[in-house]
Parts: C-alpha cells; structure tokens; sequence
C-alpha cells in the first residue's frame, strides 16, 4: 500500500507537533487527498466556526498516488473553511512539494489552532520543528523561497508559502508553492494568514513504496502510453480553450456583460509564441509539476520595455504565465488584451499569494461599478478603473497585493465589495466565489455546475464541457454534472491531475493506478460511491456552516440577462429547470439535504 | 466560390500548409453544401469536432442539408475540457 499511514498534527496554540496513525478505515471510504482531508475537517471542527478563528484548521492532503511513478502524481489539496466563501474549501495543486512532504512520511498534515507570533513549519523527515517566522514575516513568496532555501542549502527542499496577500488576510489568498504553482481558491491561504504561519518547508528522503514495485512501474508506463493525445497541451496548456469559449459565445467577458471578447487573438496561444512590434516573445518554455509527462504549464517572459515592468528588473525573468483561466480573469474579464499586462498581474498573483480568478473577477466587477458610477477616482485613489485599461488592471493588482488604499476593498472578493457600494448583483460569483472561465448562458450544464459546487463558483468540480459543447439544451445535464461531480471527486481524492483526461486518459486509467496503490479492486461503480460519499460531506459540512439551497444559485444577470452573442444568443441560464432533478439525482431533498436513505446508503 | 474556416485547438493540423494561424480560404464550386467545404479538410473519419455555422451549431446529420456560401463563418471546435 502506497500510504505512510501517518498524520502529522501541529498545534500552534500549543506549538506542539505530534505524529499520529492515519485512520485506514476513512481512507478506505474516502481515498485521500480531496476526500480524506474533507472528512478530518468535518470530523474536527465546527463547520459553524467563523473561518478566521482558531477552530478552523488547515489540512494538507495528498493522495494514495501522490509521489509515485505514475505520471502526474504530484497532487496534493489544501482543505479548510474558506476566508472567501464560508463555505468547505479544497484548493489543488501540483509543483513538487506534495511528493515531498509524502516522502517525508506524511500523508496528511493538519494544522490548529493559531500562532502568536508569526512561524514556519520545518520537516526533514521525522524531524519537524515550528521555528520563528521573522525573517520572512513581510515577504513574497519567492523571497520567502530564496530566504529559507539560503538558510537550508537543500536544492530539494519544497516550500508551501503564503505571500503578504496572506498576511494582510486578502480573502482570496492562496498557498503557493515551488514559486507558481498554487492551492489558489477560495482563500486557502488566508487562512494560513490568520494562524500567523508563513510557510511549510519540507524535505523527505523515505519515497513512497508500492506494495508492488516492478508491478507498479510496468502498470505506470503502460497506462502512461495510453496518454496518446498530450501534444497540444505541451505545446499550449489550457490556453486554446479561449479559441473555443470565444468561438462558442461562452466566454465571460468584461464581468459577463458579453459571452465574446474581442480582443481573444492577442491573448490566445497563438500571440503567447508570436514575436511582438519589439521581437519579444511571451513563451520561453512549457513546465511540468512532479512525475508529469504532459507539462502544461507555461513559463513566460514578460517584454522587459512593457510599460508594467521597465524600471523593475526584477519581473524581467522567466516565470509562470498565463493559463486559459488567467487570460480569462486578467484579460477577457476585464476587457482587457494586452498580453504583458495580464502576465505582469499574474506573476504578482504568484509572488504575493492571490488567487488570479478571484483577483480578476473582482477588478472586473469593479470596473463596472466604475462604469456605472457607483465608484469614483475619489474611491479608487485617482485610477481610472476603465473596462479594457491595462493600465488600471497593473495598478489595481499592485495596491491589493500591497493591501494599499483601494486595494483593501479589492481584496475582500466582489461580494463584499458590490454590497459595500450597493449593488450586490455585480458580483459574478457563487457562494462568494469568483466564477471561472465560462458562462452558464452558453454551457447550462457549467452553470448548474457553479451554482451546486461547493466550494463555490469552479470550473473544475464537474465535467460537462462535451455535454455542453454538443447542445444548450438543459436535458440530460442535471445527470452528466451529478456523475462527473462524483468522478472528479475521485479523482481530486487520488493524487493524480485531471488534465490526463483531455489528454487520452479514462477513468480506468486512474482507477487502475489507484487500485495498485491501495491494493483495492474497486471498479468504475465504486469510484461513483466514493465520489458521491465525498460530495456528501462536503454538502454535510456546507449545511452545518448554514448554507442550503439559497446558495445553490447564480447571479441575476446569468439567470435573467440573455447572452449577446454565440451559439447562446437570446438564452439565460434555465438553472430553475435543472436544479429540482439534480436534487433528485442526488437523493437529496427540496432543501437541498441528504434523505436519510441516501446517508445510509453511503455510510454518513 | 471561395469561404473561409476557421480551425481550433488540435484541429489546426488539419490545415493545407501555408495557412493562417488557425483558418484558411477554400475553393468550392457554387451550391456547395458543408460536407464538401469539410471534405477539403484531411480531419480524419473517427476525429470528433464541432461545426458552427455562423454562430449555430450544427448536428452532424444536417452537414449534407447545409448549403454554405461565401458569406458564411464556418468554426471548427475540438470537444475538449476544461483547465
Ligand atoms: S498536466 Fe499540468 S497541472 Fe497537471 S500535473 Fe502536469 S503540469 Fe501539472
């Protein structure tokens, strides 16, 4: 079995580190990472607990195939009650640092209580320690990495860290690890903020072992084959889904007033390996998190004479750019198309610890409230919070990763900032949650997705792209986001990435590799129990924390303004039509509650 | 007549060489119908993508009803998921 069956619980209040056996039988009901971590937290604390407050706790989870041979085992998820949402948060990510705190013997790390002082978590295996936090209290994340990495000289050290957006309790903070990859939604790392602890370094030398090894590298590479359609996503990442949003009419575009962005071609893969007027090109190279043999990851220059970084030659380097969601949230959103514009706003994203969906969604709903006067030059400290102005994105990400003057109303997230300045139906969000890169007008089956995730509006939660692609009609869809809801629960719970599956991969390919793992027989059948028991407490939590059917919903303007454009053209979200089956579906009652046929039947 | 394609995603392999980044400008006689703009294309039998025809999308069934003229925007999408 590829698990350590260790947790290791540090206690800030306390500052105490404790190593303590995994409960096998929830891992067995709940695989690990995304599922394990969810059922710990409901188990723990009072979803009630205010999600600052020291009763919540931060849990580090990685899967049973995390650290493996397989490729793209490099996942690990941060789970917690969200500073955004108030609602279960499990935020993914991939880098290097989740195999290596797995190969420091630990499946799990759960973190309670509050600090203090400011502190950082050092692993070397069996040795941890919560050290002083001072000499990085106040910096990015990179300098954090550079700092602590100085300090260590361990080249194979991994950190986990939040930036000052972190600290300063921006509600959308994230945990970044190894410089770009992040546990980005849903405030994640805020909460590391408001526990007072800045990063995790980890440093392990025990590997994981599979209780088959010559089995399991010849199931690896088998199934590894079978990833017979990765080209483009090496070459391009997510990005060519812009293409497809744009051509479809489902691209939310400046805080979904239109589903078409005008200006997709100058942020689209294509202008991302286009010389531009000065010969400078966006993409130096693509990168890969542990083990992957896909590498969708972009690393980018930003043109060092671009307006955003000419006197700062400290952005002038390579580092991780623009993905399909950042070039929705940090351009189409906002309106705007300037490629060296959206990159600079992302690297900040990466230095100082925020979400770039949350970031752009929020600068996008306050360029509207700019538009429609509900804010002035008086609020925003004399930026012209203009649709469209590149200008306005770069200052407006410096002032909030910095938590200066405007800055602070930007980093509560746009629900609290459309209701501080009256129009609450500005926020184009779910359960406080910045939507992702596509709209419910034009993909019905995404926006029933958003309004039942429950982390809030997330892309990533279900799979109707096919459904939705193929027709706008709302039959059959409350069914494909059920049942994809539940496999990617599964699949979030393993230690894999989703991204093998647009790439060639089927669920039997995931399910083979969680079976050696866990020397399990389970079959495509259990992987929808799993799932589904997985989704359920995650429900159970949100309904304990008091969200309910009221917050299974979207904004007014998905739901009664139709799209412009596209292959939706007239259409609004029929959310109304969807929601009452997917209940159904669910075994869940018309308040949106598990009946107690569907609790047993799932062991709850 | 001559009608313009547009290709996304992995599809723009499928384009004659010399191409724009992701369209080209085919050569069909008058009356064409939308399975013979498509069958210029090298898109093999068992690639699935989807056909918009200005801003419609169009069943696979109705591409041998569908006369397209030079006018027309004709999209080609992969059905690929999300990131
Ligand atoms: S596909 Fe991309 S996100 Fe997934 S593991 Fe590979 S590089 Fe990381």
């Amino acid at each position: 079995m590829s698990w350590h069956k260790q947790i290791l619980r540090v206690n800030l209040t306390e500052g105490s580190c404790k190593i303590e056996p995994l409960n096998m039988e929830w891992a067995n009901d709940y695989l690990g990472q995304r599922g394990l971590g969810s059922k710990y937290l409901f188990e723990e604390m009072d979803p009630s607990a205010d999600a600052l407050s020291p009763e919540n706790k931060v849990i580090f989870a990685t899967g049973p195939v995390t650290g493996t041979l397989a490729s793209t085992s490099g996942r690990y998820s941060v789970i917690t009650k969200g500073a955004l949402t108030d609602a279960i948060a499990c935020s993914n990510s991939g880098g290097k640092f989740g195999a290596e705190l797995k190969f420091a013997g630990y499946d799990l790390l759960i973190i309670e209580g509050e600090s203090e002082k400011p502190v950082y978590l050092h692993i070397e295996d069996d040795k941890v320690e919560l050290c002083d936090a001072s000499e990085v209290w106040g910096k990015t994340v990179w300098e954090t990495e550079a700092i602590l990495g100085k300090k260590y000289s361990d080249p194979l050290m991994r950190f986990a860290s939040i930036g000052q957006a972190g600290e300063n309790l921006c509600r959308y903070a994230c945990v970044v690890n190894d410089l770009h990859r992040a546990a980005g939604r849903s405030g994640v790392g805020t909460i590391m903020g408001a526990k007072k602890i800045k990063t995790i370094a980890v440093r392990g030398t025990k590997g994981v072992k599979s209780p088959d090894p010559a089995g399991f590298f010849k199931l690896a590479t088998e199934v590894n084959a079978r990833m017979n359609d990765r080209d483009e996503m090496s070459r391009d990442g997510t990005l060519p889904m812009i293409d497809v949003t744009n051509s479809f009419g489902a691209l939310p575009t400046r805080n979904n007033r239109s589903v078409r962005f005008e200006g997709t071609e100058k942020i689209n893969a294509e202008a991302m390996h286009t010389p531009n007027a000065n010969g400078h090109t966006n993409i130096v190279t693509n990168g890969a998190c542990f083990g992957c043999t896909i590498g969708c990851g972009r690393i980018c220059k930003i043109d060092p004479t671009h307006f955003s970084i000419k006197d700062k030659p400290q952005y002038h380097g390579a580092s991780g750019g623009l993905e399909y969601e950042t070039a929705y949230a940090l351009g189409a959103a906002c309106g705007v198309d300037d490629i060296d514009a959206a990159t600079y706003v992302g690297f900040l994203c990466n230095e100082y610890g925020m979400d770039p969906i949350s970031l752009g969604g929020t600068i996008a709903a306050a360029m509207e409230l700019f538009d429609i006067g509900a804010i002035s030059e008086k609020d925003t400290g004399g930026i012209k919070l203009e649709f469209g102005s590149a200008e306005a994105l770069c200052a407006i990400g410096e002032i909030t990763a910095r938590n200066e003057g405007f800055g602070a109303d930007i980093a509560m997230g746009s629900k609290r900032l459309c209701e501080k300045y009256g129009h609450p139906d500005l926020s184009m969000s779910v359960k406080g949650q910045e939507f992702a890169a596509y709209d419910g007008r034009g993909m019905q089956g995404m926006g029933l997705a958003y309004a039942t995730s429950n982390r809030g509006a997330c892309h990533l939660r279900a799979d109707p792209y096919e459904h939705d692609f193929e027709s706008t009609d709302v039959e059959g869809k409350a069914l494909v986001v059920r049942d994809s809801q539940n496999e990617v629960a599964f699949i979030d719970s393993s230690g894999l990435c989703l991204f093998p599956g647009g790439c060639g991969w089927t669920i039997n390919d995931y399910l083979e590799l969680v079976n050696a793992s866990c020397e399990t027989e389970w079959t495509v059948d259990d992987v929808q129990t799993v799932g589904e028991r997985i989704w359920n407490i995650e429900r159970l939590f949100n309904i304990k924390a008091g969200l309910g059917r009221k917050d299974d919903t979207l904004p007014k303007r998905i739901l009664e303004e139709p799209a412009d454009v596209g292959t939706a053209k007239g259409l609004v979200c029929k959310l109304g039509d969807m929601l009452p089956e997917y209940y159904q579906l669910r075994g869940w009652n018309e308040e949106g509650e598990p009946t107690a046929d569907t609790m047993n039947r799932l062991g709850l | 007549m001559q009608v313009s394609v547009k290709l996304f995603g992995g599809l723009r392999q499928y384009l004659p060489t010399g191409s724009a980044f992701n369209s080209c400008v085919l050569t069909v006689p008058d009356d064409s119908i939308l399975t013979d703009v498509l069958s210029l294309l090298p898109i093999p039998e068992d690639k699935a993508f989807i056909a918009l025809l200005n801003d419609v999308k169009l069943d696979k069934e109705a591409y041998a009803d569908t006369l397209v003229s030079a006018s027309d925007a004709i999209v080609l999408l992969p059905p690929i998921k999300g990131g």
